[in-house]
């Protein structure tokens, strides 16, 4: 592919030979544009030369046409001349295609308008995910009322799935915690001979708050993401909306036995997360040579029952929270298959981030409360 | 990069004692052959189940064929794989039956991301060449518009544009009339008929859509599982008259083969 220019008095002209197809390397118009640069104040006539053209595709009458409209854009008067007659069809296709009007561009949105957009968004988020928490209490009080209308063989295969079957995975990382902060908490405490109280420090902090923290983000990571994919997929495919023409409640139907299961189970897998972890920080103590039964007496000894119950007490309600929150976004997830990973992710997302804020709201109530 | 114009001597597609299975599982069709033409608006026919997808996933190179040879402009499609593969993916466009457009990208860049991918045209001659193809498919003055927002006629005319953005000699099209109504379903036959005669492409389609069969189907083969494969072979008007083999009659009338529960 060639490009030459030749300039004479009051015009110019450009010869385009060779082929112009996909896959041949394209047009170098450098030439015409250093061309256009220098000339761009005085009006001249533009000749495009077209007779040395051996092959031409749409996409090389994209350039050709592209070459065409930059010249008129600073004010050359543009003819073209001498295309083949085998390439005339082709061409003109694509001028009469680029003729016809484009859409402007969108609009950019400033950034107060995606700013109060956004806060449009979470004020409206907000509102669905209080009226959806209302829908479930209120299912939950029909349930206390008519607890044998209820299939509860569900509410034991989730449990199953989304409690049982996280209990290695809880447990690890409850392990490895105890173990970090036990280690090192030792090396600070070492230097005043106090590395006993590594254990105290251990059992309060895991029972009171890293137990039930660790087992709502991992539970709220794997079966959280699993109940918000499981429905959005659900209502991809319609599934949900055939309940609703039913005449079902798909909380009922799908939100409850999987709330339910997540509230039931989230205690259980943090009390073991609790044993896990305290066990985990024992390690670092049995190197130090201190004896399993001397790190268990000190770990359990400043663990009152008030601390034991505010870690139980959180977990029911981390655990209606995942259950809640990740059911919830499953089922107002949009259309197709890509709001199925927007719901998956929003799910994890916002019960991290509500997990995080109710374990705040709770430290400054007990703290009140003397607790 | 490859050029349809240098392969332009032999036929688009052609198939040569073709052998279709899933995965592990004994053969649903064996021993096709048959030949797509240079402009022909060929039809690879049949009913639910019949084995059409994984002939055109065999033809678009997404799974490999159990047997057998297909040659796309006279290059063995599946003799190697890797840079080979996708050279010959480059010489055939692909509509899938939902559009397959990304959806994070307005139509535009749908249409240009080949061009971009694949040469060095410059971003200015990119977004016209994009825009040209656009407008062939009637979708000028929807440039930006994202996927979801635009029916699902328009998102098939707009993947037969970035089907179209390297200019390739053959395109398949996967059910291109299903989910549409009449009229957009007419439209979109008019398209594939205009590109065909104006541009020369050839198009492979897998319907069951007798209408679009009839209208604009040139010639077309129909698969019969029962039998593992072509059942019949012609142009869809002379298949609409043949009385034997049964499956055939009852494809082109419409009609059952057995009446369920009699």
């Amino acid at each position: 592919m060639n490009l030459t220019v030749e300039e004479q008095i009051g015009e110019a002209r450009v010869l385009v030979i060779g082929s112009l197809l996909v896959g041949i390397p394209v047009v170098n118009w450098q030439p015409m544009e250093t061309l256009l640069k220098k000339k761009a104040k005085s009006t001249c006539v533009l000749i495009f030369d077209l007779t040395g053209v051996t092959a031409l595709d749409l996409n090389g009458s994209a350039q050709i046409l592209t070459a065409i409209s930059r010249a008129e854009k600073v004010g050359w008067a543009v003819k073209t001349t001498g295309l083949p007659e085998r390439f005339t069809t082709i061409f003109q296709l694509a001028r009469e295609a680029l003729a016809r009007p484009m859409a402007p561009p969108p609009p950019r949105i400033s950034i107060m308008e995606e700013l109060g957009r956004t806060m449009l968004a979470l004020g409206r988020d907000i509102k669905n995910l209080v009226a959806f928490t209302g829908e479930l209490i209120v299912e939950f009080f029909r349930l206390a009322i008519h607890p044998l209308t209820f299939n509860w063989r569900n509410v034991l295969t989730v449990a199953e799935r989304s409690g049982v079957n996280s209990v290695p995975i809880v447990a690890l990382v409850a392990f490895l915690v105890g173990l970090i902060i036990a280690f090192q908490a030792a090396m600070l405490l070492k230097m005043f001979k106090a590395e006993i109280y590594v254990a105290t420090l251990v059992g309060i902090s895991v029972v009171r708050e890293l137990g039930p923290l660790i087992a709502a983000i991992v539970l709220a990571g794997r079966s959280g993401s699993a109940f918000s994919a499981e429905l959005g997929a659900m209502r991809a495919a319609e599934e949900v909306d055939a309940l609703i023409t039913m005449g079902l409640s798909p909380v009922r139907e799908l939100a409850l036995s999987r709330v339910l299961a997540q509230f039931l189970t989230t205690p259980i897998v943090t009390l073991i997360a609790c044993f896990v972890g305290i066990m985990g920080g024992s390690l670092v103590l049995l190197a130090m040579g201190y004896t399993l039964t001397a790190y268990w007496v000190r770990a359990i000894e400043r663990v009152s029952l008030a601390t034991f119950l505010i870690g139980f007490f959180k977990s029911f309600v981390f655990g209606f929270t995942v259950g809640a929150i990740s059911c919830q976004r499953g089922l107002t997830a949009g259309d197709g298959p890509r709001a199925v990973g927007v719901a998956t992710t929003s799910g994890v997302v916002t019960n991290i981030v509500v997990i995080a804020i109710l374990d705040s709201f709770f430290a400054v109530i007990f703290y009140v409360v003397d607790l | 990069m490859l050029s349809t114009s240098s392969l332009n001597v032999s036929p688009p597609v052609e198939v040569r004692n073709l052998t279709v299975a899933y995965d592990n599982d004994s053969p649903i069709l064996t021993n096709l052959n048959f030949t797509i033409e240079t402009g022909e608006i060929f039809g690879i026919l049949g009913g639910s189940g019949s084995g059409k997808s994984s002939v055109l996933r065999n033809l678009i190179g997404l799974r490999k064929p159990r047997a057998g040879q297909i040659f796309i402009f006279g290059r063995d499609l599946w003799a190697g794989e890797g840079l080979h593969l996708n050279q010959c993916r480059h010489l055939f466009g692909m509509m899938y039956q939902g559009g397959a457009l990304f959806g994070s990208m307005n139509l535009i860049e749908n249409v240009a991301m080949p061009l971009r991918k694949f040469t060095t045209m410059s971003t200015e001659s990119i977004i016209t060449a994009a825009r040209l193809k656009l407008s062939l498919v009637g979708l000028d003055g929807f440039e930006y518009h994202l996927p979801a927002h635009i029916s699902g006629g328009m998102r098939k005319r707009a993947a037969i544009a970035r089907a179209m953005a390297l200019e390739p000699g053959l395109i398949f099209l996967d059910e291109p009339s299903a989910g549409l109504d009449p009229i957009t379903s007419a439209e979109l036959d008019q398209l594939i008929l205009t590109l065909a005669r104006n541009l020369g492409i050839a198009f492979g389609i897998v319907t069951h859509e007798l209408g679009s069969i009839m209208s604009i189907v040139d010639r077309a083969i129909l698969l019969d599982r029962t039998i593992q494969g072509i059942v019949a072979t012609g142009r869809p008007v002379e298949l609409a008259k043949m009385t034997s083999p049964p499956f055939v009659a009852a494809f082109f009338n419409r009609r059952p083969l057995s009446i369920p529960g009699v």
